[in-house]
């Protein structure tokens, strides 16, 4: 398999979501000439954009889209350990953390928004369920991410997204990440009043804000 | 007479469902997110490991010995008392939603203390509707200071009407605010309320098989005081449980009994609700398909389940994920009312909601009332005695009139038929004399004049004072703890 014939198997491969075949033409990865960067970006990245566009129509459901993630990262591992690479060499739009607000466990949606996020170029970091405020923020410093995303699906958790808010702004840190807040009852006029940056009513809408918010 | 009776699993499939749940329990056991609840399983028998509570089988089937196979709700009004296991189905409506759809505009917006009072007050007018999810319930209240919706909520509802009122479980605190109000609605020390329950509340299994603290908290609070707690889990199939029928309901069975372990490991004999408001997943948009069929069928197990173990259940009906009281809110709301009340589910919640049960809209409580009376008819079945079965009329009548006119149609069409009271069943030219509107606006119309004209029962003299002065020690409660923090 020649480089183009190696990039389009992988692309082929996650259109169909066909692990095994995936898996098989990586392993031939050094053969073909291709780089690390060229297999993930031109073969498994474009591959799952593409699975995002047949979501968008309705002709792909959200277990396709599940899938094709974590087909994505099984390939990315394995191909890592076959070819020589140097550190973040996969072009992404931007780092996003993301999680559910401390007391709140309700993750459904918080993993929905991870995997759009993810199928849109964004890196995505979730620290999980249940985060306290410090969590968001030493993994948000740790990654230099340029977005910070909370969930909180309760009403009487949801006070946690405008502690986040203000616990940036006494650690003078408020300018250096966009708020993106979400959950089952935030509201753009929450968003305003507790002034984070982004509200995304549904997982599509979180990801068109996230990526107006890193333009900016 | 045999009642209506829906069922969808062979007694073997049961079995194999139970024993599902027994494995899972057994075998990975549920994540719970309250220190206490955990020593207190440990102590019992349950194994710590991993972070996770593994419940032995035998603890498992120990604990549901000791749950009441039914028990009494009482209402300050005793004619409003209700048998919760006793063979018919109690109606829930729903009431304590942040949403409402705004009676004159048609508007959604936030849910007012006024809202609570009008809605609380229409289901207490409303026949078909036994025991009140209510203000209590609500974490947010527009207008209610924070923290203080669970106390507002509660009196605006006990005031409004003298049905069951359901008390909030999120929290310890909150739990036994609950408790308090209602001992002194019903005058009565906290510790004889068990007696005669007149509250309960629900609590949520989070899917997949794990507890969070505050909801922990409420079980423990209203098991250790002996008043009912409805344990429900809210799976999404294809997302937080098995896309598959039989594995949403195994992981379903397992979420409830832990939570009943939990309340019999607090206080043997608590009263407990077996209970389910799971639903598809709508695998395209990652929004819960309330209004589905799939939940319907799974009211239908889950009654048979909960049968089985011998334990109360709940279900759910007369769900949409409609905005608006159209067609699709009117199919969704009829085929899931009338299979979760066919396969008998003794309580039944939901009523009142559209959008995915988020928003209450007045206009469908009262028109869920009349679906439910339909239902409850239904589900009474058909009655075959001597008197029923009129075969002497028919000999006598049939080939020379009709039966219009006979006594026997007399005494017999209240108990055999069901009278609508808001449905058309006019000619369209009746129909057009009288405006030719449809039902929503007819009924918009009726629910104003319902809020109009309906007198709650009074609360007793001095009741409504007491529970101010509770409302101001809360109060003076939460100014001192924001101080201190």
């Amino acid at each position: 398999m020649n480089k183009d014939e190696f990039i389009a198997e992988l692309f082929d491969g996650m259109q169909e979501l066909d692990e095994e075949r995936i898996m098989k033409a990586v392993e031939g990865a050094v053969g073909s000439g291709v780089s690390f960067e060229e297999a993930v970006n031109d073969g498994l990245a474009r591959g799952i954009r593409k699975i995002g566009d047949r979501f968008e129509t309705g002709e792909l459901f959200l277990p396709h889209l599940v899938m094709a993630g974590d087909l994505m990262d099984a390939a990315v591992e394995k191909l890592s350990g076959i070819l020589s690479h140097e550190g973040e060499t996969v072009s992404s739009s931007g780092t996003v953390i993301i999680g559910t607000v401390k007391d709140d466990i309700h993750e459904i949606g918080k993993n929905i928004v991870a995997l759009m996020l993810r199928v849109s170029g964004f890196k995505v970091i979730d620290v999980g369920v249940d985060v306290p405020i410090s969590g968001f923020i030493s993994a948000a410093e740790s990654n230099n991410a340029q977005i910070i995303g909370t969930s909180a699906l309760l009403t009487t958790t949801q006070f946690e997204q405008r502690r986040l808010v203000e616990q940036l702004e006494s650690q003078g840190m408020r300018d250096k990440y966009k708020i993106l807040v979400g959950g089952g009852q935030v509201t753009e006029s929450w968003r305003e009043k507790i002034g984070a940056d982004g509200y995304g009513k549904d997982a599509n809408a979180a990801v068109r804000v996230a990526i107006d918010l890193v333009k900016e | 007479m045999n009642g209506l009776k829906l069922e969808v699993l062979s007694q073997q499939e049961i079995r194999e469902i139970c024993d599902g749940a027994l494995a899972i329990l057994e075998d990975v056991g549920v994540e719970i997110f309250e220190q206490q609840a955990m020593e207190i399983l440990v102590r019992d028998g349950a194994i710590l490991e991993e972070g996770r509570i593994r419940l032995p089988a035998k603890l498992v089937r120990d604990s549901l010995d000791q749950v009441p196979p039914q028990f009494s709700l009482h209402a300050r009004n005793p004619n409003n008392d209700v048998v919760v296991g006793g063979g018919s189905p109690l109606i829930e409506p729903m009431i304590g939603r942040i949403n409402v759809i705004d009676l004159d505009t048609g508007e959604k917006r936030r849910t007012s203390i006024d809202d609570v009072a009008g809605l609380i007050k229409l289901a207490d007018a409303l026949s078909n509707y036994h025991v009140l999810h209510s203000g209590a319930v609500m974490p947010r209240i527009e207008g209610v200071p924070e923290g203080m919706a669970h106390v507002h909520g509660y009196i605006e509802s006990v005031s409004n009407s003298s049905k069951v009122i359901k008390g909030s479980g999120r929290g310890r605190q909150v739990a036994e605010d609950c408790i308090t109000m209602a001992s002194i609605l019903m005058d009565k020390r906290i510790e004889d309320l068990a007696q005669n329950p007149p509250l309960f509340t629900t609590i949520n299994v989070i899917s997949p098989l794990r507890h969070d603290r505050a909801q922990t908290e409420g079980l423990m609070t209203y098991a250790r005081h002996g008043i009912p707690v409805e344990i429900t889990s809210e799976p999404q199939m294809g997302a937080t449980s098995p896309v598959t029928f039989a594995g949403t309901l195994i992981q379903q069975t397992a979420e409830v009994l832990s939570g009943i372990v939990l309340a019999q490991r607090v206080n043997p004999g608590t009263p407990v609700i077996f209970g389910t408001c799971a639903a598809a997943m709508d695998l395209r948009n990652g929004l819960i398909a309330l209004g589905g069929v799939e939940g319907a069928l799974i009211n239908v197990a889950h009654a048979q389940i909960a049968q089985h173990f011998g334990v109360p259940s709940r279900g759910t009906g007369s769900n949409t994920d409609s905005k608006v009281l159209d067609v699709q809110a009117g199919y969704e709301k009829a085929i899931t009312l009338m299979m979760t009340v066919a396969a008998g589910n003794d309580i039944i919640f939901y009523p009142g909601t559209i959008e995915h049960a988020l928003t209450i809209d007045y206009r469908s409580l009262l028109i869920d009332n009349e679906i439910c009376g339909m239902a409850l008819r239904a589900a009474r079945g058909i009655d075959v005695n001597e008197q029923t079965k009129a075969v002497e009329l028919i000999k006598e009548t049939a080939l020379k009139g009709n039966y219009l006119g006979k006594k026997h149609t007399v005494m017999n069409m209240n108990k055999e038929l069901f009278f609508v009271e808001l449905t058309d069943r006019d000619t369209r030219e009746d129909w057009m004399d009288k405006g030719g509107r449809a039902l929503d606006e007819i009924a918009a119309e009726r629910v104003k004049e319902i809020l109009r004209t309906h007198k709650p029962d009074p609360l007793p003299e001095g009741v409504h004072q007491e529970l101010i002065s509770f409302q101001r020690e809360v109060e003076q409660r939460q100014r001192s703890a924001a101080e201190s923090e």
